[in-house]
């Protein structure tokens, strides 16, 4: 098991990466953008660190998936590209090791990026208002490690699937496409299928389910743990069939499933769906990356 | 125990719906014995690399298998990977590393404690060049670095993937060394070339590859018996000379040319007989000249099926290293005499 020098290879590269630095300061200067648009539209001092909050994990869902796919969607496809691979491999490194040692050092990256980007963005509201709980902070900024945990999963799992930068760079704008449009759409599609109408305020608990699997969808709800309000989906399509002036609150999962909510609705599972994403999707790589030829 | 095996070893590529399929590599059993410095010859696209690949575990065989030191090179890869060293085909580093950086990361994961200065000196990289990063190195520095990476860990096997290429003369000549230097301590060493001097100057076996199949195996004095070649002494004596002055048995003819005496010996060993022969019957000689068949004869005989016959110039590609190359080494000189 030489994992971990391969992760460490792969993070101090990283480091070296003026890529990495570039994303890290648009991430930055986007947060600063929600920070300041956040303080330009409130009153009080006390809800716009809570707005901020919210703002950043509304626009989170379309920011993190594209800065984990960025990261790693050339995590292993590029160094067979380049021929490092044939490098990595000449040394008692196995396969699983590449792919294992990527995913962590990816993750990394990524978890500093997002962490590093967010925390200077927190730190902008608290100087320019009250700042928000602490306790929230740090739960949104867990929220949005894991879903970046969960895309770089993914993005290496398709990185060491493929055999072109090209196929790569297109599963990997496909699968944003997926999460943010196609996935709701579809679950919305399926519900009127089984049960012959389009989902309404009420619906049945396995729709959300349905909705939670996809990974931008599981981190709405694990940010909505920390954030006061609720969180819209990204693009919205508006198959469901709510009243108009229903208020957000009354959008709350707990309000839309009839009786208790169902296990499988918890923040846990949408914590562990995250998991799965960043777990399952490389595993699924691995096994194609160590069948085929470099 | 051999350090490679094969049996069968065979590589084919799917053509998908329309293509027809390409068979790489076909049926090929080879053997390096431990301790021999091996060069494996052939034409570019005839399969080596592809071989390599499947020794390294880098492409699985469609049939056959490979055993490194013992290895299954596929369910062993790892346990491979820890006696030998590899410099491949198309590798890559990562540009951002200092070349020192890079060879820290090697000797790393190899597991060693090799001194990374001490690999550098050894291939010839200059410290300051080893502080930059490698992706500013030209094609010669980067192979340097390469081969140290290679060398670190002190393999059993050193699998060496046309090493020459991208090196200048100086750079040859120091592989050269190494390759020797490593064989001294009792390393295998798997050379490939397309270059058929570099292989003379070092191998003790050579196998020539072409369009997949292993067509020869032998030693490089029995390659050039099996096909029958003979080499040509040329003597510039101080005036003509009559050509019964030559009667080594292992001479086969012997012409005058004004102050010239062409002799061609079936065995090299007949020409320093010849020379001491003519010195020690009184007459005068100016210069002594040889042309022995070089590889270059042999390989285009193997892989096109014609009789060698001198002055053919069987290398394509490469042709300035492989020019410069041939200047700086006298024991390629022949092949120079040849094709002027």
């Amino acid at each position: 098991m030489t994992w971990q020098q391969i992760a460490r290879k792969d993070f101090e590269d990283a480091v070296r990466s003026k890529m990495l630095w570039g994303i890290m300061a648009v991430f930055v200067g986007f947060m600063a953008f929600v920070v300041g648009v956040t303080l330009a539209n409130s009153d009080g001092g006390g809800a716009s660190g809570d707005a901020a909050l919210g703002l950043t994990a509304q626009l989170g869902q379309l920011f993190v998936p594209l800065i984990a796919l960025i990261a790693g969607y050339m995590a292993v496809v590029g160094e067979r590209r380049t021929g490092s691979l044939r490098v990595l491999l000449g040394y008692p490194h196995s396969r699983w090791d590449v792919v294992l040692g990527k995913l962590v050092g990816r993750t990394g990256v990524i978890a500093v990026t997002l962490g590093v980007g967010s925390v200077v963005s927190i730190a902008l509201v608290a100087l320019a208002t009250a700042s928000p709980d602490l306790g929230a902070v740090a739960g949104l900024l867990g929220a949005i490690v894991l879903f970046g945990a969960a895309i770089t999963g993914l993005a290496v799992g398709i990185s060491a699937s493929v055999r072109s930068r090209g196929t790569a760079m297109a599963l990997a704008i496909g699968s944003v496409l997926v999460f943010l449009i196609v996935w709701d759409a579809a679950a919305a599609g399926a519900y009127a299928l089984v049960t012959g109408a389009l989902p309404g305020l009420e619906a049945e608990p396995w729709y959300f389910l349905l909705k939670r699997l996809n990974p931008v969808g599981a981190f709405r709800v694990v940010a909505g743990a920390f954030v006061d309000g609720y969180i819209h989906e990204f693009f919205s399509l508006g198959l469901e069939q709510i009243p108009e002036g229903t208020e957000t609150e009354q959008l709350a999962v707990e309000n839309r499933v009839d009786g208790s909510l169902p296990v499988y609705l918890s923040e846990w599972v949408a914590a562990l769906t995250l998991v799965a994403w960043a777990l399952v999707p490389s595993l699924v790589g691995y096994l194609r990356f160590s069948r085929s030829d470099l | 125990m051999p350090a490679i095996r094969t049996r069968g070893l065979t590589k084919r590529y799917d053509g998908g719906w329309f293509g027809a399929d390409v068979t790489a590599v076909e049926d090929v059993d080879l053997v390096v014995e431990e301790g021999e410095v091996y060069g494996f010859l052939g034409p570019n696209g005839a399969g080596k690399s592809t071989t390599i690949d499947m020794l390294l575990d880098y492409a699985r065989p469609t049939a056959g298998t490979a055993e490194i030191l013992g290895h299954d090179a596929q369910a062993d890869s790892e346990a491979v990977s820890e006696r030998v060293g590899v410099l491949p085909e198309g590798y890559g580093l990562y540009d951002r590393l200092s070349g020192r950086r890079t060879l820290e990361f090697a000797v790393e994961w190899q597991g060693a404690t090799d001194d990374p200065d001490a690999l550098l000196s050894r291939v010839g990289l200059d410290p300051d060049d080893a502080a930059r990063p490698v992706g500013d190195y030209s094609k010669g520095m980067t192979q340097r670095l390469a081969l140290a990476m290679a060398l670190v860990g002190d393999p059993d096997l050193l699998v060496l993937d046309e090493p020459s290429s991208g090196l200048d003369p100086n750079g040859i000549r120091r592989l050269r060394e190494i390759v020797r230097e490593e064989a001294d301590r009792g390393t295998t060493v798997f050379f490939s070339s397309h270059v058929l001097g570099q292989v003379e100057a070092v191998c003790d076996r050579v196998g020539i590859l072409d369009d997949g199949e292993l067509v020869a195996v032998d030693t490089v004095d029995g390659l050039r018996e099996a096909v029958g070649a003979s080499s040509t002494l040329e003597l510039t004596m101080a005036e003509p000379t009559p050509t019964d002055v030559v009667t080594d048995e292992g001479v086969s003819a012997v012409e005058a040319r004004g102050t010239r005496l062409r002799v061609t010996c079936e065995d090299s060993r007949a020409k320093a007989r010849v020379v001491a022969d003519v010195l020690e019957s009184g007459h005068d000689v100016v210069d002594v000249g040889s042309e022995s068949a070089s590889l270059e004869d042999l390989f285009a005989a193997y892989t096109d099926g014609d009789a060698p016959t001198g002055g053919v110039d069987g290398e394509t590609g490469d042709g300035e290293a492989d020019g410069e190359q041939r200047l700086t080494d006298e024991s390629a000189d022949a092949a120079e005499v040849i094709s002027r």
